[in-house]
């Protein structure tokens, strides 16, 4: 079996255009794809009222009570009066203490959540307007001048501090570009070695030598899966490089303290290992579907009609797990793939969630037995294994069916 | 003369969604001996590569047996697989390896002894004219190249059967004329070999036996000669119409009675 990878092998990482193509694919279409997903997330956040989220206060000074109500009115939340300020990333927190006479505003949001950030800028006008109303009615009573006040922009504080957007932006744009990248690649090694082979007519004279069907079989799986590791490898390598060189200039840019970002708070030991031991699973996943759909191709042309809608679906459900307002939960973790993908941001995310991540193993190893169980046996005959026919391929994904349901 | 492939009543059919069940081999009976090449000659769709894959153990026969070799193909597998050298109807060669990497990767396959290998590549790189392109990937190569190197990795293992599926179909008369010495030096060499063909020169040409086949069934086995005095035609194109329009007449007349 290792000559057989080896020559597979050999055989892929010299075909150049497939090369480029794996890496361009995820450099090119994946920041933009993530960009365009999370402006449209930040932007049409309807669904925001399905979700809700507690806004805590507290109003130290009588006088202000009757912020309250503005407070009350903010929509889909659920406010709640707070003695203890005890602000943490599962809500908006407000305290409003008194300064000068003037109410003073501390609030304390998780500016990544964008529920959290609609709610606020519904909250703003509201602060600002009763602070506006406290300085009229504070002029009228001490017959102030309106020039000696300026109105003070509020600055809510991040509860993470001011990195943790960019490294929350980043601890899952890195390792997603890289899933875009080993998909990309084992869906064009998996047609390549499975119906280009049957093509070519290479299986064939492979199957005429001393070995095993299944080692044939085994040997292109892990080929595939090796291929996909080493695009993903390069990929998640270049990434990080380009990324950090993007970020830093653009942190330099922003200026104001920024400078300073902390890059191991993404390029650290524990987010790269967890990516890459996630990595892997996807690719031995994908390349079981791929190498399975690509087998009842007989030509090239064939595999990649019957790879694509397999691409498209596993492409995207990676991305899906951007959406903020999503939570884990059993569909989630049934589904292959999105379910290693979403475990694996909960865990750079520190929101480890135990009964998930079992659902996800358990669900996963499900599926590999399935695959193996099932749609290995089709992929060992000879009509399958071999590409022999000449009929289209809806006739012979019928004949296959036929021949099933005889069994 | 010892037999090297021996064939009985063999039988492989398939299901076709629109046709039904279709006859590709109907009660196949032949043998080759030790030092011979046998020509198995047929239309298209008359069996012959069915019957090739089924002896090289790529397709199961639905009943009746073939040994090469002194092996069973349904119970010694593995054991026909080392006995034998296949080429397909096409070249069948990895794109971007070289015909060095490929000839030493199928000895590397076929269990060729790890201290010969170099040598015996190098052997039949010089044997078969190579040199020029050995570092050349196959994808790069002429369709003649392509089937030299096809050749040479089939034989790397020296096994004493050949299946040759249509050698030298597509190939220009000097390329074709090449493979036709090699296929006599191999033979010379002791090695049973069976191919198909459409073309009718070279198996009068080369072939010790010729057997011809039409809608999987043999019609007639026998020498150039034997041939030429049953069906009282000299050429051997007239000499396969003659027996495949019989065929055919008989299979109609069947239908009509």
């Amino acid at each position: 079996m290792k000559t057989l990878i080896e020559i597979y092998l050999k055989d892929l990482l010299r075909n150049k255009m497939m090369g480029l193509m794996v890496i361009l694919v995820p450099v090119i279409f994946y920041p933009l794809l993530y960009w365009g997903i999370t402006q449209f997330i930040m932007i049409k956040n309807g669904f925001a009222e399905n979700r809700d989220l507690t806004l805590h206060y507290k109003i130290e000074n009588p006088e202000f009570s009757s912020l309250e109500d503005s407070i009350r009115s903010v929509s889909g939340i659920d406010a709640s009066k707070t003695q203890q300020f005890k602000p943490d990333k599962n809500g908006l927190y407000i305290n409003v203490s008194m300064f000068n006479d003037l109410p003073r505003y501390e609030v304390y949001l998780d500016s990544s959540n964008a529920f959290q950030m609609k709610a606020y800028s519904e909250l703003e006008p509201k602060l600002s307007g009763f602070y506006e109303t406290k300085i009229n009615e504070l002029i009228v009573r001490k017959n102030y001048k309106k020039e000696y006040f300026k109105v003070y922009k509020i600055e809510p504080v991040n509860i993470d501090g001011r990195n943790e957007i960019i490294t929350k932006v980043l601890s899952l744009l890195i390792p997603l570009m890289s899933v875009i990248s080993i998909l990309a690649s084992i869906a064009a090694a998996s047609v390549e070695l499975a119906s280009g082979h049957s093509e070519d007519k290479t299986t064939e004279t492979t199957l005429t030598l001393p070995l095993n069907r299944k080692d044939v079989i085994f040997a292109k799986f892990i080929t595939v899966v090796i291929y996909g590791m080493l695009a993903g490898l390069i990929s998640f390598t270049f990434i990080v490089v380009i990324m950090m060189h993007i970020f830093t200039s653009m942190i330099d840019k922003i200026g104001a303290g920024m400078a300073d970002f902390d890059w191991s708070l993404i390029i650290n030991f524990r987010n790269i290992s967890l990516s890459l031991l996630s990595l892997t699973i996807i690719a031995f996943f994908v390349s079981m579907i791929f190498i399975t759909a690509a087998g009842f191709a007989s030509k090239r042309k064939e595999g990649n009609i019957l790879v694509s809608p397999f691409s498209a679906i596993i492409t995207y459900l990676p991305i899906v797990i951007v959406i903020p307002a999503l939570e884990p939960n059993i569909f989630i973790a049934m589904t292959p793939v999105l379910n290693i993908a979403f475990a694996l941001k909960l865990v750079i995310a520190d929101d480890i969630n135990t009964v998930f991540i079992l659902e996800t193993l358990v669900f996963s190893s499900l599926w590999a037995v399935l695959l193996y169980r099932f749609l290995f046996p089709f992929l060992l005959e000879e009509e399958v294994l071999l590409g022999y026919s000449n009929t289209s391929l809806t006739k012979k994904i019928k004949m296959k069916m036929s021949r099933w349901k005889k069994k | 003369m010892e037999e090297k492939i021996i064939i009985k009543n063999l039988n492989k059919e398939f299901y076709d969604p629109q046709r039904g069940i279709v006859k590709a081999v109907d009660n196949l009976s032949f043998s080759a001996f030790k030092g011979e090449i046998f020509g198995l000659l047929g239309p298209n769709g008359a069996g012959k590569t069915t019957t090739l894959r089924m002896m090289a153990t790529l397709m199961k026969p639905n009943s009746g047996s073939i040994e090469i070799a002194g092996y069973d193909t349904e119970k010694n597998p593995q054991d026909v697989r080392r006995s034998i050298g296949y080429m397909s109807s096409s070249t069948a060669l990895y794109p971007r390896l070289s015909p060095r990497e490929i000839i030493t990767y199928f000895a590397e396959l076929n269990d060729f002894p790890q201290n010969e290998l170099a040598m015996r590549v190098e052997q039949l790189i010089k044997y078969f004219n190579i040199g020029e392109y050995a570092d050349t990937y196959s994808e790069k190569l002429s369709t003649g190249m392509k089937q030299i190197t096809s050749i040479a990795r089939t034989i790397v293992h020296n096994p004493p059967v050949l299946i040759l599926d249509e050698p030298s179909s597509g190939l220009d008369v000097i390329v074709a004329q090449k493979i036709h010495t090699y296929i006599l030096d191999l033979k010379n060499e002791g090695k049973t070999i069976i191919f198909s063909s459409h073309n009718m020169g070279e198996v009068e040409k080369i072939c010790d036996r010729i057997g011809i086949i039409d809608n999987g069934k043999l019609l007639t086995v026998g020498t150039i000669d034997e041939l030429r005095k049953i069906s009282g035609k000299y050429y051997m194109e007239e000499i396969f119409i003659y027996f495949v329009k019989e065929f055919e007449e008989k299979v109609y007349n069947a239908h009509q009675n």
